[in-house]
């Protein structure tokens, strides 16, 4: 099943006269359980590309079908709900609320839904404790070192059951051992059948993957099935 | 969002930022308790006045010359004053049941002399039941009696003052005054009233309304006080005394007013005041509203990467336009509520000194208007949060 669908996608920039080029004509399909890195150097359009594919930003021209439907005819509410229900987001900076703790940060995607309450700080507990968090429940990010503040993000990227996770380099603001912990966990994921799209401009972060677009000028230059790498992080009680 | 969530995520927020957010709403705070308290002076005044009233009793009417136009304006001068003693006495002689006196009033300015000593003052002429109306009793003396008055007597009660200026601390009692020249004699002095309804009561000579009649040849009268037999037959009264004033005065020459009337007019003037007062409260009311409207915008700006975040993870535009909303309309009802108790505290502490009250639709107006004013200010900033976009929120640094 095709979950990820683009035809000649572009995404311009500014006026007319001092126009910028983000993206320039991409086509590509992502099925259901890839793990995708997608790589390119800074200012190659990786992360408009992902944008756009995340719901968080809609493209100059061509066509997006997420899922079977096609994005530029949502409404600012649809897309809402398609990001709530159907996609998570890790950042780079993490992007944790500060002084709140990580089960109410990983609860943070289930109170825009009609959950109950309850089972939402239910799941957002269960979450935490999947990612090896389950004695740090109240921690605020402040108390929480990167890896482990990553590792709420990741739970809350995960804390709805999406169709999808997006990656914006994950890794960048971590030491080595810790990315290749936050990297085993992805690949641990992905294992259980989640679909993974990370940006990255890191070859070797890429090389966890399944499957590596590599992306300059805004244009897809190759595609090409991986044989991942084995990540050896230190095993940990809990963590998947 | 479930408004529970809303409720708590508001009050996160505001905690994190106590002192900012207190002084936010201490403009609140103080715009509501300048209101309950300004409020609560004119109601107590209110209530100290109808009080009065109703110690005077409500059985008499008042007739004056020219028309009361609305609640405001004095009589008319004396030359078109048309209500004359010819048009009176009729009240008196063609009195129904439900009029038991009618006392006419005129007050004339003479010079009062006793040897050496003179002085301007104002005489006025009222039958001997003037007293008992007015609630004027002696000091020393006694009062005009209705055979006195019948006779047009040269007698006459002074105010304390005027005793003390003529007399030089001996007693007046017995002694003679002249009034425009006639020889009169002193029967009583008045008890000291002070400053009665912006004219030196004490000051005043009174003389039987005959006597005054005789003495000066006045014609025209300033004012009549009619006691009706109850509260219940004033409006036969006042129809009764409308029917005689008719047959030779139209109904622009005089107006009947009765105690309820005076009383209305008054608690008007004082309604009028007490709006102007509260409007100039209102206004340090929206001095902090815009205060709370700036320190949203603040807010905004800080959190816009909070903002992008809870856009990415699925908060519609209305999800954040309603947490920030109940951020300042908590902020701005907390203050309002902070502000009602203040103001209640402080008309306590003013009750030492005036009668104050604290009706409660003060309250209620305290504290609905603090709420419409955190609606009002934190809508623009509310709205420019739900405005942003999710890519561009999650990039600002």
């Amino acid at each position: 099943m095709n979950l990820v669908t683009t035809s000649s996608l572009t995404k311009y920039y500014g006026q007319e006269d001092n126009r910028v080029i983000a993206l320039d004509g991409v086509s590509l399909k992502i099925q259901k359980g890839e793990f995708v890195a997608i790589i390119g150097p800074s200012g190659s359009g990786k992360s408009t590309l992902m944008h756009i594919l995340g719901c968080l930003d809609k493209p100059t021209s061509g066509s997006y079908k997420f899922a079977g439907e096609e994005v530029s005819g949502l409404s600012e509410d649809s897309l809402a709900q398609t990001r709530n229900k159907k996609i998570g987001f890790i950042f780079q900076s993490f992007n944790l609320l500060p002084r709140t703790s990580a089960l109410k940060n990983v609860e943070l995607p289930l109170i825009y839904t009609r959950l109950k309450l309850q089972e939402s700080q239910e799941r957002a507990r269960l979450m935490l404790k999947k990612v090896g968090l389950e004695e740090r429940l109240d921690a605020t990010p402040a108390h929480l070192s990167g890896g482990q503040q990553q590792r709420v993000a990741i739970a809350r990227a995960l804390v709805n059951d999406p169709l999808v996770v997006f990656a914006d380099e994950p890794t960048g603001n971590l030491d080595s051992k810790t990315s290749a912990q936050i990297l085993e966990l992805f690949q641990n994921l992905n294992k259980e059948g989640r679909t993974i799209i990370m940006i990255t401009h890191e070859t070797d972060v890429a090389k966890v993957a399944k499957r590596i677009i590599t992306i300059k000028d805004g244009k897809i230059v190759k595609d090409f099935k991986n044989k991942p790498k084995k990540m050896t992080g230190e095993k940990r009680k809990g963590v998947v | 969002m479930n408004p529970f969530e809303i409720i708590t995520s508001a009050l996160e927020a505001i905690k994190i930022n106590k002192l900012r957010s207190t002084l936010t709403a201490l403009g609140v705070i103080i715009g509501v308790a300048a209101i309950i308290l300004l409020i609560s002076i004119s109601a107590g005044l209110q209530n100290y006045i109808s009080a009065e009233f109703e110690k005077l009793g409500t059985n008499s009417l008042f007739i004056i010359p020219g028309k009361l136009e609305g609640s405001f304006g004095g009589g008319p001068p004396r030359s078109v004053n048309k209500l004359t003693f010819r048009i009176v006495d009729r009240l008196e002689r063609e009195k129904n049941p439900a009029i038991v006196d009618v006392s006419p009033f005129i007050e004339i300015a003479v010079t009062a002399r006793f040897r050496n000593e003179s002085k301007v003052t104002t005489m006025a002429g009222a039958k001997e039941t003037y007293f008992e109306e007015a609630q004027v009793k002696t000091n020393k003396g006694r009062l005009f009696t209705a055979s006195e008055n019948k006779t047009a007597r040269r007698v006459t009660v002074i105010g304390p003052t005027l005793a003390k200026d003529l007399y030089k601390g001996a007693n007046p009692i017995d002694k003679d005054i002249s009034i425009s020249g006639k020889n009169f004699r002193v029967i009583g002095i008045l008890e000291a009233r002070g400053n009665v309804g912006g004219v030196d009561a004490d000051n005043y000579l009174y003389v039987p309304l005959n006597s005054a009649r005789k003495l000066t040849g006045a014609d025209q009268v300033n004012s009549v006080v009619v006691r009706t037999a109850s509260t219940e037959v004033i409006p036969q009264a006042k129809e009764h005394i409308q029917k005689i004033l008719d047959r030779s005065l139209s109904e622009d020459d005089y107006t009947i007013l009765s105690q309820e009337q005076l009383l209305s007019t008054i608690l008007q003037i004082l309604g009028v005041l007490t709006a102007a007062l509260g409007g100039i409260a209102a206004i340090s009311l929206i001095v902090g509203g815009v205060g709370i409207s700036n320190i949203m915008l603040v807010s905004v700006t800080e959190r816009t990467r909070e903002i992008g975040l809870r856009k990415a993870v699925g908060a519609r535009p209305r999800d954040i336009l309603t947490q920030f909303l109940a951020e300042a309309v908590i902020l701005s009802v907390s203050g309002g509520a902070i502000g009602v108790l203040v103001g209640y505290l402080g008309s306590l502490a003013i009750s030492n000194f005036i009668q104050t009250a604290v009706p409660f639709w003060a309250v209620a107006l305290g504290l609905g208007f603090s709420s419409a004013v955190g609606i009002v200010f934190g809508v623009a900033p509310a709205i420019r949060a739900a405005r942003l976009q999710p890519i561009e929120a999650l990039r600002s640094e």
